[in-house]
């Protein structure tokens, strides 16, 4: 999905200098994209030390594979798409956890191990700092979710939201859509008057 | 169907939604958390350095080795290439064994192999053994009749092979 040939961004020839020893251009990226990705990553997996797990892991892997790094698409379609890759494992390892959990639980009748993002007072501490804005955001579904907050975040178009997230244009487009209408019509209803009525669909 | 304006309207930036988030939208990267990927980033730089500071020299080195024995090669080259009985097994002998002694050699059959699997028959190594003498090749007809006798001991055929 990035193969696509597109004109080069400043953040990709940085990349490309540090891909060839430049470390300097490690840290104009890192300070560029930091704030972005960590929002990304924390809006995403709603916890903190989560949010910080996979920020690390994102950066190690562009670390590592950097010189495996070729500058055919806009750095940030580069760099998001590591982290969505990394946002699907933590999800998958959740829903495992969470299914093993509660097939002890079933068989033992003992609190399950879960890790400390998980527990509910780690949860609730997350929601007390959470806006009204942002716990919509929260409710919305992770594909709607992750579409907005690449856009927001980071400024991609429709077109590099779809390739980073590995769907066709026309299922990211829907996904941004549904996002921007339910964000409107749930949280501001008063500042926005002509939003549209909710809708539950999910992509 | 959709109505269009919503996304559109979103799309060309500074909508009421895309400004409130921004102003809601603070978090930053602890500093614990900007300190461990700075240090990831500065131990895989400071390792290509080091490996690239030990393998210049050893390269370095595999040049200027290479260099000596493409000389050597040059200067030694035609006695080192000399072929000895002992060397490689494969043996150049006449091909036909009714060739006169002044019959030029039949250079398209030259390789024979020792290998047990492609012996030549005895007969016909013979022959060739003795248009090699009859061409006045002795060293090289003595050799191969060394490599006959470790091939065939118990074949005797002195009489076509005498000098």
């Amino acid at each position: 999905m990035l193969g696509h040939m597109e004109p080069l961004d400043e953040d990709a020839m940085l990349m490309v200098r540090y891909r060839d020893g430049d470390a300097d251009a490690f840290s104009t990226l890192y300070a560029r994209h930091k704030g972005p990705l960590y929002r990304y990553l924390l809006r995403q997996v709603r916890n903190a030390g989560a949010a910080a797990d996979l920020f690390q892991d994102v950066w190690w892997r562009l670390i590592a594979n950097r010189a495996r790094y070729e500058a055919r698409a806009k750095f940030a379609t580069y760099l998001f798409h590591i982290a969505h890759n990394c946002t699907i494992d933590f999800f998958r390892r959740d829903l495992t956890m969470r299914r093993a959990a509660r097939s002890d639980d079933a068989d033992a009748q003992v609190e399950p191990e879960v890790p400390e993002y998980q527990r509910p007072d780690g949860i609730a501490e997350f929601a007390e700092q959470q806006s009204a804005l942002l716990a919509a955001l929260g409710a919305l579904p992770r594909e709607q979710r992750e579409a907005f907050l690449l856009h927001e975040e980071t400024g991609l178009t429709i077109e590099e939201i779809a390739r980073v997230t590995d769907v066709g244009l026309e299922t990211a487009k829907s996904r941004l859509r549904y996002a921007i209408r339910k964000l409107k019509q749930s949280l501001l209803p008063a500042q926005i008057p002509d939003a549209q009525p909710l809708r539950t669909r999910t992509i | 169907m959709d109505p269009p304006d919503d996304l559109d309207e979103y799309l060309r930036g500074d909508s009421a939604l895309s400004r409130q988030y921004r102003r809601e939208s603070t978090p930053t990267t602890p500093r614990a958390l900007d300190r461990r990927v700075r240090k990831i980033s500065r131990e895989a730089h400071g390792t290509a350095q080091r490996l690239t500071q030990c393998l210049a020299p050893l390269a370095f080195a595999a040049s200027v080795l290479l260099s000596v024995a493409l000389v050597l090669a040059i200067v030694f080259g035609p006695q080192t290439a000399r072929r000895v009985d002992d060397a490689p097994r494969l043996v150049r002998v006449a091909a036909h064994a009714d060739s006169s002694p002044n019959a030029p050699l039949n250079r398209a059959r030259q390789l024979y192999s020792s290998d047990p699997q492609h012996l030549r028959a005895p007969s016909a190594w013979l022959a060739d053994i003795a248009a090699l003498r009859r061409a006045g090749r002795n060293s090289e007809a003595d050799a191969e009749l060394r490599r006959f006798r470790s091939a065939y001991p118990a074949y005797s055929a002195d009489f076509a092979i005498r000098p």
